[in-house]
This record gives C-alpha cells, sequence and structure tokens, in this order.
C-alpha cells in the first residue's frame, strides 16, 4: 500500500500523464478534423470523394494501431518525413480515430429527420446553410455520448504510442516496473491514473449534454442539476399551458374580409385577368420506371388558389415537389413567374446551391404533410432564423416579421415553445407562418392537414383559409377535405396516374363531377367519415 | 578529470505546430525537469588520452547530439534509475557516455521495445543502439555490430527447479520457457524441439513476451518454467525475488554483445569502433563492469559482426 501511494505521487509517473493526454488530445483534434472531411466526403454527391473516403476507412479501420504507430514513426522518414516520436503517435492516433469518428458524425446525420432537410430547401436555404443551421446542430446532441466513447477509447490507445518510444503512461510503467519489480504497485497506481482521466472525461460528456439539453433552456439550471441537492422545480406549466393540451387553441378575430362570404364572380373576373403564376408543361416523371407523372399540364394564375384532390400514388405531392423543384423530372417545362428553376438561362443544371438561390429568388413557399418544423428551434426560431440565413434580414427584423407571423396564426404565447412541445395543429400552423414569411408568390401545401388529429383540423384550414382570402395568396394545396376545397378553392383539379382528369370551378366540380373517376373518388370520400370533418 | 554529466531534456519543442509548443510550456511547467526523460551518465571516470587524437581524427562528431536507443528493461545493463525515474543507468548506459565523451558528443535516450531497437536505428530514428543486443550475423543484416562483450546465460527457474531444466538442452523439453520476442534465444530453445522428439518428448514451449519484466512475471506467476537470459540479469531477478527464483545453471552461448550503428556509415562505425578500443585499452571497460557486477571475464576486444 505504501509502495502504492508512492507511485501514485511519484513525478516520473503523474508526468507520464502529460504525454497521455497530449497524443490522445492531438489524436482526437486531428481526427475530429479528419473524421469531418471523410463524412463530408462520404455524404457528397461525387462518387469519386465517397470511394475514396470509403477506402480510407477500410484501410485505416483494418489494421491494427499499433502497426499504425511503427509505420507513422518508421516507415515515413524512408520518404523523407521524420517525426517525432510524439508527433507520429498523434498522427497515427488521429489518423485511425479518423475514420470511427467519420461514421459516427455520418451515423447521427443520416438520423436527422429528412423532411427537416426538405424544409430547409423549400425555404431556399443553400445545402450548406441546410447542414450548418439545422442538421448539424441536431446531429451533434446526438453524436455526443458517442464520440465521448471514442474519446475514452483515444485515451487507452494513446498507451499503445509506447512502442515507438513516447515517454507516455504506459511506457514509463513498463521501465519503472522493469528497474525496480515492483509490478503490481506500479500498474495499480498507472491503472488508477488511467481511470481518473477517463473519469474526467465522462464528466466533460455528462457536462456537455446537459448544456446541449433543449428541455432545460435555463443556463442556469443547466449546472445547478449537476449538484446532487439540486430540485427540479415542480412544472408551473403543465397545468395551465398547452404542452400536452391537444385541443384547438384559437385564432385572432377574424377580419370583415375574412367573414364576409365569398363573391366567386368578381374573383373569378380578377383570377381570368391576372398573369400566370405558374406553367407547367407537358411534365413527365417516372420512379423505377413506374410513370408518376404523365405529360401533365396547368396553368394557375396569380391569387388562384387550386385544390389538387386525387387518391394516394396519382401524383399530387410529387407535382408539388417538382414545382420547388425538391425533385427532378424526366421532360416538361416548369415556370413560376416566368422563371425556370433548376436551369440558367442557357438551360444548363445548376447546382444545389444555386437552385436553392433562384427558389428564394423567385418565392416558393411550402408548407408539408408533417410539418417539418426544426426540432432544435423555438417557433419563433422557425420562422426568424430563415429570414436571417436566406433573405439576410438583421436579428431584430426578422424576431418582429416572426412575432407578427405568429400573431397571425395565433401562436404568440408559443413563441419560445420547442415544435415537440406543441400539438400538431400548432406546429402546423408555425409551418404555414414559417412559409409565409418570406412573402413567396406561391404557396404550395402538401396535404397540410392528413397528419393532424380530427379536432386539430379546423384551426389549420382556418389559417389557410383567411391566407387566401385576406392576402389574395396564390396556392396550391393537395388536399382529400372536400368540403373545405369546395369552400376555399377557385379551382378543384383531379389527378390520377400522373395526369389531369378533370378541372374546373372548385363548388361545380366537385358538387357535380362530369368524369366518372372522379365521381367514384368523390363517393368514396364522403362515404369515409375520416375525410369529411 | 569528471566527465559532463548535465541532464539532457528531451524536448518536446522540436515540433511544427504552434499549438504543440504552447502545450509543451503548459507541460514544461508542470512537469518541470522532471518531464525530462533522459539521462546523466554518471561516470566518474578518466578520458582515455587517446581520445583527443581521435576528436581531430573524426571532427564531424564534435559537439553533436546523437540518439542512443535502449530496451531499458535489463536492470545492471540500461533501465530508469528507481530514485530518479528520469535518468537511465547501467554499464551499456556507461559504456555509451565513455564513447561519447571520447569522441566529442552527447548521447539522449530512446526508449524502444526490444524488437523495435535495429528498426528504429534502421529508420533514422536514432543513431547508435549500445542496448544489451547480441551480435549476430542475422541482424547484421539491419546494422553493423561492434562487439564489446562476451555472452553468458543465465537459466532462471521458479526456486527448487520443479521442472529440473539445466541449460539450454533435453532437460527443456515439455516445458514452457518465457522469452522476449526477438532475443537470439529463442531459435536456439525452437531448436530442441528435433531432439525432443527424437526422445518422444514434447518439444519445449514458448511464450513470447515484450521485456525482461515480464518474463520475469511469467515465473513467479507460474505461466512459464524457464526464462533463459544474460547471466546478471537473471541474478539481478534472483535478487530481487530469493524466495521464489533461482538460477538453475548458466550456459556460454557462441555470440558476442555488440554495439549496432547504421551500415550505410563506414566513418562512424570506425569511430566507435576506435573510441571503444582506447576506452578498453586504458581499462575504464574493466572499472565499469566492475562497478555493475559484470565478471572481468565477460570482456571482449572489439571485433566487427557484418552480414555476410
Amino acid at each position: 500500500m505504501d509502495l502504492f501511494i508512492h507511485y501514485l505521487t511519484q513525478p516520473y509517473l503523474v508526468t507520464g500523464i502529460i504525454y497521455t493526454v497530449l497524443i490522445t488530445f492531438f489524436g482526437l483534434i486531428g481526427g475530429g478534423v479528419l473524421g469531418i472531411a471523410l463524412a463530408a466526403m462520404q455524404l457528397s454527391r461525387f462518387r469519386a470523394l465517397s470511394v475514396f473516403a470509403r477506402v480510407y476507412a477500410v484501410i485505416f479501420r483494418g489494421t491494427p494501431l499499433i502497426l499504425q504507430m511503427i509505420f507513422c514513426y518508421n516507415a515515413l522518414p524512408m520518404i523523407g518525413i521524420k517525426l517525432t516520436a510524439l508527433e507520429a503517435a498523434s498522427l497515427a492516433l488521429a489518423l485511425n480515430e479518423a475514420p470511427f469518428i467519420a461514421e459516427i458524425i455520418r451515423a447521427n446525420i443520416i438520423a436527422v429527420d429528412r423532411g427537416q432537410v426538405s424544409a430547409g430547401q423549400a425555404l431556399g436555404m443553400t445545402p450548406f446553410v441546410t447542414m450548418i443551421r439545422i442538421v448539424v446542430p441536431q446531429a451533434f446532441r446526438t453524436m455526443v455520448p458517442a464520440l465521448g466513447n471514442e474519446a475514452v477509447s483515444a485515451l487507452k490507445n494513446s498507451s499503445l504510442a509506447s512502442v515507438v518510444s513516447v515517454q507516455e503512461l504506459t511506457l514509463r510503467s513498463t521501465q519503472l516496473a522493469s528497474a525496480t519489480f515492483d509490478f503490481f504497485s506500479i500498474f495499480f497506481a498507472s491503472g488508477l491514473m488511467y481511470l481518473v482521466l477517463a473519469g474526467s472525461i465522462a464528466v466533460v460528456q455528462i457536462v456537455v449534454e446537459i448544456m446541449l439539453d433543449l428541455d432545460h433552456p435555463d443556463p442556469k439550471a443547466r449546472f445547478a442539476r449537476l449538484l446532487p441537492w439540486y430540485r427540479a422545480p415542480l412544472p408551473v406549466e403543465a397545468d395551465t399551458d398547452e404542452e400536452t393540451d391537444e385541443t384547438a387553441t384559437p385564432l385572432p378575430p377574424a377580419s370583415r374580409k375574412a367573414i364576409a362570404p365569398l363573391d366567386r364572380q368578381k374573383r373569378a373576373e380578377a383570377i381570368a385577368t391576372s398573369r400566370p403564376a405558374v406553367e407547367i408543361e407537358n411534365l413527365t416523371k417516372s420512379y423505377d420506371g413506374r410513370k408518376v407523372l404523365d405529360g401533365l399540364d396547368l396553368t394557375v394564375r396569380l391569387g388562384e388558389v387550386v385544390a389538387l384532390l386525387g387518391p394516394s400514388g396519382s401524383g399530387k405531392s410529387t407535382l408539388l415537389r417538382c414545382i420547388n423543384r425538391l425533385e427532378s423530372w424526366d421532360s416538361g417545362t416548369i415556370r413560376v413567374l416566368g422563371r425556370q428553376l433548376g436551369v440558367d438561362e442557357n438551360g444548363l443544371k445548376l447546382s444545389p446551391a444555386s437552385i436553392a438561390n433562384a427558389r428564394a429568388a423567385v418565392g416558393v413557399g411550402m408548407v408539408f404533410q408533417n410539418f417539418n418544423l426544426f426540432g432544435h428551434l423555438s417557433a419563433r426560431e422557425n420562422i426568424a432564423g430563415p429570414l436571417r440565413w436566406v433573405q439576410k434580414l438583421s436579428p431584430r427584423e426578422a424576431d418582429r416579421q416572426a412575432d407578427e407571423l405568429l400573431e397571425r396564426v395565433g401562436l404568440t404565447h408559443r413563441a419560445d415553445a420547442l415544435p415537440r412541445h406543441m400539438s400538431g395543429g400548432q406546429q402546423q400552423r408555425v409551418a404555414i407562418a414559417r412559409a409565409l414569411a418570406p412573402n413567396p408568390a406561391v404557396l404550395l401545401l402538401d396535404e397540410p392537414t392528413s397528419a393532424l388529429d380530427p379536432e386539430l383540423v379546423n384551426e389549420v384550414l382556418e389559417v389557410i383559409r383567411r391566407l387566401a382570402v385576406e392576402d389574395g395568396l396564390t396556392m396550391l394545396i393537395s388536399t382529400h377535405q372536400i368540403s373545405f376545397a369546395k369552400d376555399v378553392a377557385d379551382r378543384a383539379i383531379f389527378l390520377a396516374d400522373g395526369a389531369v382528369v378533370e378541372q374546373g370551378p372548385a363548388e361545380r366540380m366537385l358538387s357535380e363531377p362530369s368524369n366518372p373517376r372522379t365521381r367514384q373518388f368523390l363517393q368514396i370520400m364522403n362515404e369515409d367519415p375520416e375525410h369529411t370533418v | 578529470m569528471k566527465t559532463t554529466g548535465t541532464t539532457r531534456t528531451y524536448s518536446l519543442a522540436r515540433s511544427t505546430a504552434g499549438a504543440f509548443f504552447a502545450v509543451t510550456m503548459v507541460a514544461t511547467t508542470i512537469g518541470g525537469s522532471v518531464l525530462s526523460a533522459t539521462t546523466s551518465a554518471q561516470a566518474e571516470t578518466e578520458i582515455p588520452a587517446a581520445c583527443a587524437d581521435l576528436q581531430a581524427k573524426y571532427p564531424d562528431l564534435k559537439g553533436k547530439t546523437l540518439v542512443n536507443a535502449v530496451n531499458p528493461h535489463t536492470p545492471g545493463y540500461e533501465a530508469i534509475d528507481p530514485n530518479d525515474p528520469t535518468k537511465y543507468i547501467g554499464f551499456d548506459i556507461d559504456l555509451g557516455e565513455a564513447i561519447g565523451d571520447c569522441l566529442g558528443f552527447d548521447l539522449t535516450y530512446k526508449a524502444v521495445t526490444f524488437a523495435a531497437l535495429l528498426t528504429t536505428l534502421q529508420a533514422g530514428q536514432a543513431d547508435i543502439v549500445i542496448s544489451d543486443i547480441y551480435a549476430t550475423v542475422d541482424r547484421a543484416k539491419a546494422a553493423d555490430f561492434i562487439t564489446y562483450l562476451k555472452v553468458f546465460d543465465g537459466v532462471l527457474v521458479a526456486k527448487g527447479n520443479p521442472k529440473g531444466i539445466d541449460g539450454i538442452n533435453t532437460s527443456m523439453c515439455g516445458a514452457i520457457a518465457a522469452e522476449n520476442t526477438g532475443y537470439v534465444e529463442v531459435p536456439l530453445i525452437e531448436a530442441l524441439a528435433a531432439e525432443c522428439e527424437k526422445l518422444g518428448k514434447p518439444a519445449p514451449e514458448i511464450q513470447l513476451y515484450e521485456n525482461n519484466a515480464n518474463c520475469i512475471q511469467a515465473i513467479l506467476s507460474g505461466r512459464a518454467d524457464t526464462y533463459v537470459n544474460d547471466v546478471n540479469t537473471v541474478d539481478g531477478a534472483v535478487k530481487a525475488y530469493p524466495d521464489k527464483l533461482e538460477k538453475a545453471t548458466a550456459v556460454t552461448l557462441p555470440y558476442s554483445v555488440g554495439i549496432a550503428v547504421p551500415r550505410d556509415n563506414v566513418e562512424f562505425r570506425d569511430a566507435i569502433m576506435a573510441a571503444l578500443t582506447e576506452i578498453q585499452k586504458s581499462g575504464l571497460q574493466v572499472e565499469m563492469m566492475k562497478k555493475w557486477n559484470l565478471p572481468e571475464d565477460q570482456l571482449e576486444t572489439p571485433k566487427l559482426v557484418l552480414a555476410e
């Protein structure tokens, strides 16, 4: 025991820790930088890069670290790169850690909801901005535990640096054991030192996890929570707040315009003379040889509200996603306000970043069936964030607009709530506000109420109705809500097998369809209570 | 005259990144001089007079700092000083310092596994290897050797020699021998397999370890029956564990201990050999051998062992 204490406090061993920590530190930093590069390469749309990254991973994950250390130390000098032992060991550890860290990064990036990426794209965010603002913050939160693991494993792996003569803890322990024959006291002492180091990593990990915990937004409480005597305050909100409340929240009182009955005649006249907002010609698209869009033609005029109806698989969603270039198509053209998205004046294909800029410039907003709010951002940030990143508004102006929009959709009191603490209806209202924020020329709504509980459908439909009436916004809505379509849409379009089967003024077509397929579809819709709220 | 004995710092500072430097500064502050990992020679000895002539003949070496790769797990030859672990001590260390003093260069030390001694030299990560390594023709493919000691091996066994082992012979049939990776004893013991088979006995089994301490532990923990190595090392182990270990016998091996130098530098080899010759002539080597309890008849006149 005396010997154990002696070696535990011996400066020779204790300073060996410095080398151990240095190698671990440089190994992790280098591995992190390389890992980010490798993950980016693997996720890249350029095949050569991803192949290179995979080959790298096979080599450096597939050979023992001890060989890589010896290689960096003894083989590199043959090509004129002579590193010190510490540098060689750090380099080898970094090279070895990189593919492991890359896979952690890649796995967590892939795990971020694809819908949020689509939402970012639809808002005109470039792939880079989407990655930095949306994907990485959420991926990082989930990768912390795995990175903690990796740090501990790197710490232990640093002991292999003893083979290339780095004076780290393990080498010093074995040398001391050889000279003194006090085998066990020495190794118990160095074992304890490793435990303390690994323990420190665990503490860092816990602190980081707590700091990143979105459910504890109060910065003081983040650290206070670490203290054993800390008791979480009683959840005051739980009783009064809507966190668990799934019933509808009221909208602000409707304007006079919204209450007044629609003058359909007047609207139709106005629309007939306005210029086209969306022009689609002969649009064709196939998935795995199955035609989803089959020579579709459609023109939507400014101020017009068009309801897209049709059985699932009829191509409604695909059509909407094509309009703002979230998907590509095989042939045909789509013009939004006279401009083609995705190609330049000469018809050449644009890069994803240029398409994003074009999307933002033309102004096509999109509302998704599953809301696709950014999970790590509050309601206000979901709206204000893209305004800052895409439209380059000042933070203050972005917040002001966000608050204004939240007021319009009746959610001022939920401005600081995270999406997962809101009801589906509230989330969809925030999503609509977000899509409206950049003042789009056209708003595409992809089955906006299909994922909602029946009692929440009406609050969302009312928001959409007011947009049509109060703002005169051009909208394409794919929906199963027949009565809503009849009430709000100027024109109804029935799609089947990727083509327009029937179209006409909504009220007339939905009451007296002329095509037998439309008739059959409407009949089924009317019989199914799920779709007749 | 007292030879130079200043502590030389194993400097972290020779590195590229600024971050390295910053952290090093912190490390140095914390560790202080303790961080410096190498040694000073404790040889308080006279430099032979002829050394002045050698320094004149080989002026390139003067004032240089060379790297000596050692496997510091052999107390008596090279190990860290238990009283001051920042230093290496032992006969080989003293001999290296004496050669350095004679030719006017300083030495720093690089601790590696036994098997890595010559690869470290080949990679240019070290300039010289003085680490109780036997000069064999096989090893001469990796480095040139200048011999300085004869090889006397001891056979280390558990107290009472339960397996009755009495040398590298058929008494080892069926026994388990602990050896270091790369040691010359390994092929000698392996070669017993045929003889054992003739006698209808099982061949000896060899367990390979990284250093002396692990081999000795293998006998202490009952995993191995014997460990054949330099007699002074074996004596040291018996001294450390008199109740558990004993030396069964001593054997002579047809080898010499040698200093390994790079194969492509004849001038350096000549200089080392000349200095070693002077150190032996002046009686300095015998003096150092006495200090480390090596029998005087182990001394060998320098000769070259080169690849065939």
